[in-house]
């Protein structure tokens, strides 16, 4: 079993090893706010004066003025941590500084509601947990069979595919590749519980732990080995947050629709037949590449689409650029969001791409917005959306 | 100084938001990337009274029509990367942060130019022109943080500058807003020279015009050496093959490479050679040129299979840093005919460890960065000392004939060194002209008075020091 040791960091040490080299200077909130209290090598120098033993109550209280607010600027993209020379766990950090705002009070009252709901309710959108297996009923499925049913793949739906109209494709999508792959696979339906990502995200680790026990017992009481999701947040909770929660415990092997259709197209169970004429690009998104390592399987799996057009964008793979949905921010500056993201939208635009596809439904949310306003004449798909497309031919 | 109410008054009433004197980012603003020692923090005011985030050039011009009027002294900032002090506050005043400054950017593919915006950093500048053919045509090795206003601020050079220049070569129009208001563009060498390296002392860049080149793919060489002597000789044979960059490590520095990569590189100087080739047979008369230059000067050729990596480690040196628990950094120019003695005298000088990366940025000349390690945290006394020590090294006049790499605070004084004496009347009398209240970055580039001993100057008591304390 793990110990909050194996999650926590000291702070001040590791705001002590940074050398101000400032290559965090790409940071996408930072590029936009420009104030270097909001750069990671502010922030970092923010929390050395916080926890400086000689610092005074009045300047401490000065301090966690701006640093809480960096610190919710922040899209938990990554890209600092995965340019820092000297390999701080910058993460880990911006978590913990969350947790102290929280415990100082100091959480927005968006975020404190979303926090709120997420304990209730189980989901991010507050809704009561009958509604969870609305998707199937809206796009005609019958789950019934496949509810928590024995079997050693389940699919996790997450709450954004369950509850999201936006996202009402994922979901479907996803259980057409699987029952068309004739994958023997289970869903949790109502006993689902939000995988902790927004806990996660805001440093929650004590209460996260409580989502990953109940998802991890229910799971095991299916006989699961392999878990699927479509989604990058519940994809990195459950690679990153449950075993830090739950240590060994933790044993299901993780995978990305993307890496069990690249699985299942490699053994021949999966087939690619349909061409799509239109010009594909791929957006990595920071949760899957940055967080996770996960680059090459969506590649792969769009190769194999008979005569496809792909075109990368100009930042991609561990470079990608963030749709700035992610970190929470939404909740805290959704004006912040769109600044970032219109430099990704601008990439898709010079990429000439017909269809952007992405295994996220925040990216998928953020670029769809960001489209819309812009007047882009692009499609968002979600990857299992297109890879439906593939299959079936065009919906 | 502190800010009277009604220049503060000012400042807010028209920059509003852009305008902060909040005590956190009074103190986030009040280094670089070495923060001063305390004790040198009693003679130099180095926290702000504020800091503003210019957006315009209208913006900067009314900053200056202020200041001027209130005699509150301006500072300008870019990214804040380097360890010289230029964007620190010696008389507190105002921070101007230039970060925040429009962006532009405009490619003249006729006449291989971008315009843009100060602000920006190279890597991103580097991006948009990568995406359309172009490339840079030199860049320092803080490329992803340095801001192109920075760099010319410190008067810079970096890899590309044997081949085509540092910064001096590279602009063809400077937009500055004086410290007198004036809003001016510059077009001529000698106007633009004043500039570079002048640290904002004659007034603040709004827009540049840099040279660019086509992306043209780089091949790398790679060659050892057993010696400095031979190294230095390898450097003057190299240097005549036209090449876009040579970049060298010291053994301790090769190391560190070993440790990083796993690799088993042989403990001596290391160096690594880029030319721009277009074809096969351009390629093939690099690989001639290179290997006839390396058996002229006695090096031996390295393995090509370590070339790449240690070619992609040239924006990583601080790296190093994070295995250190304390550590010292200063950059010099040396030219390669007089630095064996440089090498030599450093090397006996320092114990412990010792990292040395150079970079050519001319055929004669290069930039050396020096790092020292230490396995223990320096006191404050220690790490004064050593800063000294490192000083009078850089800084007397040696046979090696170096100087610092800029002057900004710590090296104020010694720009006729860098630049010339003739350089330094020019620059003496438009800084009259344009800036009779020495509001635009004081302290920076002439040495400033010391608080509390108004009758000396930074650079006698630094050099005293150096020399006493040794």
């Amino acid at each position: 079993m793990s110990s909050s040791t194996d999650w926590h960091v000291d702070l001040l040490e590791i705001a002590q090893k940074c050398v101000y080299c400032g290559y965090c200077s790409l940071c996408p909130t930072f590029k936009e706010l420009k104030w270097e209290t909001y750069q990671p090598r502010g922030i970092l120098e923010q929390i050395r004066m916080y926890f400086s033993e000689g610092i005074k109550e009045d300047e401490k209280v000065e301090v966690s003025k701006t640093l809480f607010e960096a610190i919710f600027a922040c899209t938990m993209c990554k890209a600092c941590e995965n340019i820092c020379l000297v390999d701080l766990p910058l993460l880990k950090v911006w978590e913990q500084v969350r947790q102290e705002a929280f415990k100082k009070g100091r959480w927005s009252p968006l975020l404190l509601s979303l926090y709120n709901k997420v304990k209730t309710t189980q989901n991010i959108y507050g809704l009561p947990a009958e509604e969870r297996l609305a998707w199937a009923g809206l796009a005609g499925l019958n789950m019934s069979k496949r509810t928590k049913k024995k079997a050693s793949i389940a699919y996790f739906v997450g709450c954004q595919a369950s509850y999201s109209g936006k996202m009402g494709n994922v979901a479907p999508s996803v259980v057409k590749i699987l029952r068309k792959t004739r994958v023997n696979f289970t869903i949790l339906g109502l006993d689902e519980w939000c995988c902790g990502s927004p806990i996660f995200l805001a440093g929650g680790y004590s209460v996260g732990k409580t989502f990953a026990k109940h998802n991890h017992d229910k799971l095991k009481e299916l006989g699961v080995k392999r878990i699927v999701t479509a989604c990058s947040g519940c994809y990195r909770a459950f690679k990153i947050g449950y075993p830090r929660v739950l240590g060994d415990k933790w044993d299901i092997e993780v995978l990305h629709i993307t890496e069990l259709a690249d699985e299942l197209i490699k053994k021949g169970k999966l087939k690619l037949k349909h061409a799509i004429k239109e010009k594909i690009t791929f957006k990595d998104p920071c949760e899957l590449v940055r967080h996770c390592g996960l680059v090459e399987a969506p590649r792969e799996v769009i190769k194999q689409i008979p005569n496809v057009r792909f075109e990368e964008l100009p930042s991609n793979k561990h470079d990608a650029l963030c749709c700035g949905g992610g970190g929470l921010l939404k909740l805290n500056d959704s004006d912040l969001v769109s600044q970032v993201n219109s430099h990704l939208i601008s990439e898709i635009e010079y990429s000439e791409a017909e269809i952007v596809a992405n295994g996220c439904p925040t990216c998928k949310d953020t670029i769809l917005a960001g489209v819309k306003k812009n007047g882009l004449n692009v499609e968002v798909l979600d990857i299992s959306e297109l890879i439906v497309r593939a299959m079936e031919g065009e919906q | 100084m502190t800010l009277k109410k009604t220049t503060r008054t000012r400042f807010t009433r028209y920059l509003s938001k852009n305008f902060r004197d909040d005590y956190t980012t009074l103190q986030i603003y009040s280094r670089d990337m070495s923060d001063l020692p305390k004790v040198v923090k009693l003679f130099v005011g180095n926290l702000p009274d504020g800091v503003i985030q210019v957006r315009n050039t209208e913006d900067m011009q009314k900053i200056y029509e202020i200041a001027n009027e209130t005699r509150v002294p301006i500072t300008q900032r870019g990214g804040g990367t380097a360890g010289f002090g230029g964007c620190v506050p010696y008389k507190k005043g105002v921070v101007v942060d230039t970060k925040g400054l429009e962006s532009h950017f405009l490619v003249d593919p006729l006449e291989l130019t971008v315009t843009t915006s100060p602000s920006i950093v190279f890597s991103d500048l580097q991006r948009q022109l990568n995406l359309e053919g172009f490339s840079l045509c030199s860049y320092p090795s803080s490329f992803h943080s340095a801001t192109v206003g920075g760099w010319i601020a410190h008067g810079g050079y970096g890899i590309g500058s044997i081949q085509y220049g540092g910064a001096n070569e590279q602009i063809t129009a400077l937009e500055v807003v004086l410290p007198n208001g004036e809003r001016k563009r510059y077009t001529e060498f000698d106007d633009i020279s004043l500039f570079v390296g002048s640290h904002g002392t004659l007034g603040t860049i709004t827009e540049v015009v840099l040279k660019i080149k086509f992306d043209i793919p780089l091949k790398h060489q790679g060659c050892t050496f057993d010696s400095p002597s031979e190294m230095l000789k390898g450097l003057e044979q190299l240097s005549k093959i036209n090449p876009f960059s040579i970049w060298f490590l010291n053994p301790d520095h090769v190391t560190s490479f070993n440790e990083v990569f796993g690799y088993n590189l042989p403990k001596s100087y290391v160096a690594i050679v880029s030319k721009e080739v277009s074809f096969e047979e351009e390629e093939k008369e690099f690989k001639n040129l290179f290997n006839n230059a390396i058996r002229a000067s006695g090096g031996q050729i390295l393995d090509r299979r370590y070339i790449k990596d240690i070619w992609d480690f040239r924006f990583k040196g601080f790296s190093l840093l994070g295995e250190c628990t304390d550590y010292l950094v200063t950059e010099v120019i040396l030219p390669v005919e007089t630095s064996e003695k440089f090498f030599r005298k450093i090397i006996s000088k320092f114990k412990g460890e010792l990292h040395l990366e150079g970079e050519m940025i001319s055929p004669t000349h290069y930039s050396l960065l020096i790092y020292l390690l230490f396995e223990e945290k320096l006191s404050e006394i220690k790490k004064t000392i050593l800063n000294l020590k490192l000083y009078k090294i850089t800084t007397k006049k040696s046979r090696a004939k170096g100087f610092p790499y800029s002057t900004g605070l710590w090296f104020s004084g010694y720009y006729s060194s860098i630049y010339g004496k003739e350089q330094y009347k020019r620059y003496q009398e438009f800084k009259r002209k344009v800036d009779p209240k020495n509001i635009s970055n004081p302290g920076k580039v002439i040495s400033p008075r010391i608080k509390f001993f108004p009758l000396v100057r930074l650079k006698a008591i630094v050099k005293i020091a150096s020399r006493l304390i040794i």
